[in-house]
């Protein structure tokens, strides 16, 4: 697993991005506690998931409002399509995030 | 200018910053509004080039009635209307403000938005290439995964255009496509004295209630405007029959017309009211109502004083130039967007103050729907008149007539103590030749200084006003 960040920089309802060398940019929420890692870029026409929101537990594509439910990553209200996200396994460890992370680039 | 220099490989870069369309002036179309003579020349009805100038002149320069505050009470609300030909988002933003858009994306020209309204929308994306605004017009990001790849491509600079000025007087939010026009209250003037008889009468202002019923008439957006500027004459022969209909007895003047009814108008906007206190209310058929307008009436004069409070739900019409018109105390609102000489979409609401009880609303939501809606008593007796005084003018010769707006020459009323110019009696033509004489300004003038300090302008208060 790849250190990301501290826990404490992930705050609830808020899309924090970050990059990490040798692989896409990833973007990090809270939702009820819990930490959710996933790739910034959407699936569908490579926009930033960071510029988007949180929403009744869903990430919200800023562009084209694809929306995908934290954890499974199932998309709702999808443009044709859109894919659904894949989101990385990811731990709270003392205080840092870790995650594991697929290399495509 | 020249789109493609050689191959169009050119360097050049797009230039999408939005276009305001300046002012020119049209004196021979100024002078079909003869004021010496008080006639006009049918050809404002009828004539293609004269629409034209009006759109150029008029509609895209004029603060224009866009929604009332109570339409997109949160953010993402939006309602979709028209600027003279021009399609218009009007949106509320995160912090509360409104803005309102071009209804067109940028890129082809598609309209970004196909419905009349919506509530909580996150933005609004072009069905041509998936180009996606913010709330604020501002483009967020395109389809596919072309222009990101595209290093020449500058999307900070491209949006929806928005409309030049934006701002509300007591509920009613208006926008003009001149960023030289005056303020919204200086554009108002002194009418918003008799605004406020409408959107002041009691604290907590007013709402529309019960959505808009939208309707196409075969007419000059001029009829209906210079009808509810000042054409209560009509009533008597037009509406006769429907008001006994209602009433069980003909149109009433109330009886101390001939000491109260007036007409006042600045910059084009005009009021006619006979003070009667219930008349408008009386023609919705609810006895109720006439109560509930009584009460009101005596509540307001703390508020607005005698004469005003004696206005709120009398025999009168009121439009603000050039196409937003109301009727106090019968509460239909509405706006005659133009399309095309001889046609307009009109759309029209239920206005109600927001502290009335909910019965009360209702029977006004009934009672305007009975009247003023395309199958109400008033509305079809209406229409047909103002599509039979655009369609004549097909006539070559007939077009050549004048017609006659003399009615009242002579009856200004330099004493009595109230804002605008004010003329005696309600049945009187003054306020249509003022709108007229307004109309002709906006044909002559490029500019707003003369625009507002024409033969239109108020005449300065007396210190003492009617307040």
């Amino acid at each position: 697993m790849i250190e990301l960040c501290n826990s404490t920089d992930v705050v609830e309802g808020e899309i924090l991005r970050r990059d990490v060398e040798g692989f896409p940019a990833v973007a990090l929420t809270r939702h009820e506690g819990q930490i959710f890692v996933f790739p910034d870029t959407c699936p569908h026409a490579e926009e930033s998931l960071s510029e988007g929101w949180v929403e009744d537990g869903r990430v919200v594509c800023g562009v084209h409002f694809a929306e995908f439910e934290l954890g499974s990553g199932e998309v709702h209200n999808r443009p044709a399509g859109c894919p659904n996200l894949t989101f990385f396994t990811c731990e709270d460890r003392d205080g840092k995030v870790f995650a594991r992370l697929k290399e495509e680039a | 200018m020249t789109m493609c220099r050689g191959s169009c490989q050119g360097a050049g870069r797009p230039d999408m910053t939005p276009v305001y369309p300046t002012a020119g002036s049209y004196p021979d179309f100024a002078r079909l509004v003869d004021r010496d003579t008080a006639q006009v020349d049918r050809r404002v009805f009828s004539d293609e080039a004269v629409y034209q100038a009006e759109l150029r002149q008029i509609f895209a320069r004029a603060w224009l009635f866009l929604a009332h505050e109570s339409q997109i009470p949160g953010p993402g609300d939006f309602i979709r209307t028209s600027m003279g030909e021009d399609d218009v988002i009007v949106v509320r933003q995160r912090d509360g403000s409104v803005k309102a858009l071009l209804n067109s994306c940028p890129h082809r020209g598609n309209r970004v938005c196909m419905v009349d309204a919506g509530s909580k929308a996150r933005g609004f994306i072009c069905n041509y290439h998936g180009w996606s605004f913010g709330l604020d017009g501002g483009l967020r990001g395109t389809d596919g995964k072309v222009y990101e790849k595209d290093e020449s491509f500058e999307k900070a600079q491209i949006g929806l255009t928005p409309v030049a000025q934006v701002a509300s007087y007591k509920g009613l939010i208006f926008g003009t496509f001149d960023p030289e026009a005056p303020s919204l209250e200086e554009f108002l003037g002194d009418f918003t004295f008799y605004l406020d008889i409408m959107l002041d009468n009691e604290e907590g202002g007013t709402e529309f209630i019960g959505g808009a019923i939208r309707s196409e008439i075969d007419c000059n957006w001029k009829f209906p405007a210079e009808n509810f500027v000042g054409d209560i004459l009509h009533a008597f022969w037009t509406h006769q029959s429907g008001a006994q209909a209602i009433l069980g007895g003909g149109v009433d003047l109330g009886k101390r017309y001939d000491e109260l009814a007036f007409q006042a108008s600045v910059y084009g906007h005009g009021i006619e009211s006979n003070l009667d206190k219930v008349g408008n209310t009386r023609t919705l058929g609810y006895p109720e109502l006439v109560d509930y307008m009584f009460d009101l009436s005596e509540r307001a004069k703390a508020r607005l004083g005698e004469v005003r409070a004696r206005a709120i739900g009398a025999v009168s019409s009121a439009t603000v130039f050039p196409n937003m018109s109301f009727l106090p105390g019968q509460n239909t609102f509405r706006v005659w967007h133009p399309r095309g000489p001889g046609k307009i979409e009109l759309v029209s609401w239920t206005i109600v103050n927001k502290n009335a009880p909910e019965r009360i609303k209702d029977l006004y939501r009934k009672g305007v729907m009975m009247t003023f809606s395309p199958g109400g008593v008033f509305e079809m007796d209406d229409g047909e008149n103002w599509e039979y005084s655009t369609r004549v003018n097909q006539g070559f010769v007939t077009r050549q007539q004048p017609l006659h707006y003399a009615l009242g020459l002579g009856s200004e009323d330099l004493e009595r103590d109230l804002p605008g110019i004010v003329h005696k009696g309600s049945m009187n033509d003054a306020n249509q030749r003022l709108f007229y004489t307004r109309w002709a300004e906006f044909m002559e003038h490029d500019n707003w200084a003369d625009l507002q300090n024409g033969a239109t302008a108020a005449p300065a208060r007396p210190k003492a006003a009617a307040e």
